[in-house]
């Protein structure tokens, strides 16, 4: 068979342009989407074989422009300005195309062959907007096709296109003028001295270089000054510019940027007629509300509490099935399996962990599908624009909002979505209280405590002020850094408020369709290998002279005359639970836990919750899943759910309970998440200190809330 | 005058831009240059920072930002 030749497709456009739903309706992905600018912050890569062709599809960061303003629109100058794609898909929102094509002619400069993919047509098409195509084309210089990503509709056409483009077997004549007649000659002038070094203007583009340096664009003078071009460059630019400057009265880059903002407009107005403006009205009505001075606020913290709500009140009861589904799963499997060490790995070890987990699936979906609602609508970038002011107060930035929320699903894609943040100080800041936004795998912790200790009518508000109360931890804490360690101005905010979209069903329920799937991947990998080791360190070293002296108790009782026949059976059951209480704390897990008591104690917290907290640091759902392999074992053989054994346990009070929800809100991430913290700050010792910073406030909050809790509870 | 000192629901003309830095050029990419049209739609609930409308779409930015932009007024559509 005859080898598919690869050819690079690079997906460029402004944010929010729908760049990931394309990228996944060509290549059959599931990437996540939403609708605020910035979803995408890394570059993605994928592949469709297409009429013989292997097509290497690559996902690039939106951007408003190639001037690179923050790290994500760096990686998209550097992909196309290098010219690292075979073609460039220029994707475009056609129902906000003039702010769209902004980009485009910036894209036409640098030169590479392109095709406009006209996106959201569908949209387009129900507004009522008619698009000029044929004259669009004419005035690009390229081809323009239509497509809609949600629909999946004019795929098979950009494609074709696509590969049209690359065989050279399209080409449309280009007017390609934009800019105003005194710009073009010193452009002309310029491109000249750049292509005296054909290793530069074989490189990039000469004409986008010799724009750029006119526009006293950095990037391009860090390579043109590694030219031997430079020494004549150096001597003709900064006279060109001056006269240029004070013949137009204005700033060259402001001019230069105004013409293609011109040309943008212009393309815009001959080429497309509105019949009405419906979109924005609804979109301005339901700001009208939800951003309104007085209601703004409320309605933003009753969303929120909404979620939350739902999260405990509508996950209860297939919790609590699948709950007692593990339970009886572990009583028929012990009846199974014969007695001694496999059952006990198998029942306590594997059921009770994994079991422990899986148990609430329901709660995570449902905060998943609460958060997935408010990011592809359009919401969050709302909340961004309410909050923004507070933030600033606090020294953070709105932006820093939407990693903050992502925190609430999980900590990884949070970290890395603080790429949208280009002051070092305001990402560092960010990335640093990121850890106090509850992430999902926090949640099973404290649904089965507060189930277990307070009324079902509190539950919901309880978790809210959870939530809550890590907000305010890290608003605290980005008060302090910004006051000391990462002192600095803050990064300006000018953001685009997206207009709302109400998202398809399919694309909600595949977003939370992946979830769920990762954290039964989870429990099945992670959660399960760790409830073994936790088994392992449970049970190991056996303790034989134990053992003996309570089989010999046992006997005597069975022996024993004076002991009436009836309260035999009790006598032997608590004999049994005091061995296997006894082994536990004689296993390794018993020693570290009793070695860790003086640093928790303090909490209420006993050596147990010791063993639970520190194999917490493999990942957060492990807590509950180590907890219930200790229960188990600890009081053998009794079918109960571990929200009823805490709840029996004399050790635990509501105190206990709440102190122990505060430590796990609060002490550092899994590991993983750490790992990734520390790939973006980038420096050990910020990452050092992220984790004493957080082991130390965690530590510090739940001693002051088990002592509150002690004397007012 | 500057855009910071307009009311929800004015609309206005840019004149000038005179922000520095990435700060300009980040004002430049967005389309906020020199004769473009513009409306002040609402300001945020704690008064910070504003939303305008411009070239057919909607952008949020501080006060701090829209001092450094001049703007003619104009009765709003």
């Amino acid at each position: 068979m005859k080898k598919q030749k690869e050819i690079i497709v690079a997906l460029a456009g402004n944010p929010n342009s729908g760049k990931t739903s394309l990228f996944n309706a060509i290549a059959g992905t599931h990437l996540k989407v939403g609708n605020w600018p910035g979803v995408t912050v890394e570059k993605y890569e994928g592949y469709v074989d297409f009429k013989g062709y292997k097509i290497r599809l690559v996902d690039l960061p939106g951007t408003y422009s190639i001037n690179a303003y923050s790290p994500e629109e760096i990686i998209t100058r550097d992909f196309i300005a290098e010219k690292k794609a075979d073609i460039v898909v220029n994707v475009v929102d056609g129902t906000n195309l003039e702010r769209n094509l902004y980009l485009t002619t910036q894209l036409l400069e640098l030169d590479p062959k392109m095709v406009v993919a006209l996106n959201m047509y569908d949209e387009v098409q129900k507004l009522k907007i008619s698009v000029d195509f044929k004259l669009l084309q004419k005035l690009l210089g390229c081809h323009v096709v239509p497509v809609s990503a949600v629909k999946r509709t004019g795929i098979e056409a950009l494609l074709d296109h696509v590969i049209r483009t690359y065989e050279n077997k399209i080409t449309i004549p280009r007017d390609k003028i934009f800019y105003s007649e005194e710009i073009e000659l010193a452009v002309t002038e310029i491109q000249g001295l750049i292509e005296t070094d054909i290793l530069l203007s074989g490189k990039f583009s000469s004409r986008w270089l010799a724009i750029k340096l006119l526009e006293n664009d950095a990037f391009a003078y860090s390579r043109a000054r590694q030219s031997p071009s430079w020494v004549r460059l150096e001597k003709r630019l900064p006279d060109l510019m001056n006269s240029l400057e004070s013949k137009l009265q204005e700033r060259l880059g402001q001019h230069i940027s105004g013409d293609r903002h011109a040309f943008a407009r212009g393309a815009y107005k001959e080429t497309v007629t509105m019949v009405n403006e419906e979109k924005k009205t609804i979109t301005d009505h339901i700001d009208s509300v939800v951003l309104n001075r007085v209601l703004g606020l409320p309605i933003f913290l009753f969303i929120m509490w909404l979620i939350f709500q739902i999260t405990f009140t509508f996950g209860k009861f297939p919790m609590e099935l699948l709950q007692s589904f593990f339970v009886f799963l572990g009583d028929k499997v012990s009846l199974l399996l014969p007695e001694g060490m496999l059952r006990s790995a198998v029942v306590n070890g594997m059921i009770a962990g994994v079991g422990g987990v899986v148990g609430f699936l329901p709660n995570i979906l449902l905060l998943f599908l609460g958060l997935s609602f408010l990011e592809s609508t359009g919401y969050m970038a709302r909340a961004a624009f309410v909050v923004d002011r507070a933030f600033h107060k606090i020294g953070l930035h709105g932006k820093s909002f939407i990693p903050m929320v992502t925190g609430f699903g999980c900590s990884v894609p949070a970290f890395m979505a603080c790429r949208t943040l280009k002051n070092r100080g305001d990402r560092l800041a960010t990335m640093m209280v990121i850890p106090f936004m509850s992430c999902g795998a926090k949640l099973p912790v404290y649904v089965l405590l507060i189930g277990a200790f307070f009324p079902a009518s509190m539950s919901g508000n309880i978790l809210f002020g959870v939530y809550l109360f890590g907000i305010l931890v890290a608003v605290a804490s980005a008060k302090l850094f910004k006051a000391t360690i990462f002192k600095g101005s803050s990064e300006p905010f000018v953001m685009e408020l997206p207009v709302y979209r109400l998202p398809t069903l399919r694309s909600i329920l595949m977003q939370v369709w992946i979830k769920a799937w990762m954290y039964l991947k989870k429990a099945g990998t992670v959660i399960l290998a760790v409830s073994l080791i936790v088994w392992v360190v449970c049970n190991f070293p056996a303790a034989p002279v134990l053992d003996r002296e309570y089989a010999a108790k046992i006997e005597a009782v069975g022996k024993d005359p004076k002991v009436p026949p009836g309260t035999k059976e009790g006598t032997v059951a608590a004999f049994k639970n005091e061995l296997a209480a006894k082994r536990l704390e004689y296993s390794f897990a018993g020693r570290t836990g009793k070695a860790l008591e003086p640093f928790i104690k303090p909490l209420g917290f006993d050596w147990r919750l010791g063993v639970a907290l520190t194999a917490g640091f493999a990942a957060k759902e492990v807590v509950v899943a180590t907890m219930g392999t200790i229960y188990a074992l600890d009081e053998a053989g009794r079918s109960e759910s571990l929200t009823q054994r805490l709840r029996s346990d004399p050790a635990y009070t509501p105190a206990v309970a709440l102190a122990l929800i505060v430590f796990v809100l609060l002490y550092v991430p899994c590991l993983s998440a750490t790992s990734v913290f520390h790939k973006e700050g980038g420096e050990l010792k910020i990452t050092v200190f992220y984790v004493l910073y957080t082991m130390t406030v965690a530590w510090a909050l739940s001693f002051m809330v088990y002592q509150a809790g002690n004397a007012f509870l | 005058m500057k855009m910071s000192e307009l009311k929800p629901g004015d609309g206005g003309v840019i004149t000038s831009v005179t922000a520095q830095g990435e700060i300009a050029q980040r004002l430049l990419d967005m389309g906020l240059v020199k004769g473009t049209h513009f409306k002040v739609l609402r300001k945020a609930p704690l008064g910070d920072p504003l939303e305008i409308q411009l070239r057919g779409f909607l952008l949020a930015l501080r006060l701090k930002e829209a001092e450094h932009i001049g703007v003619e007024k104009r009765p709003g559509k």
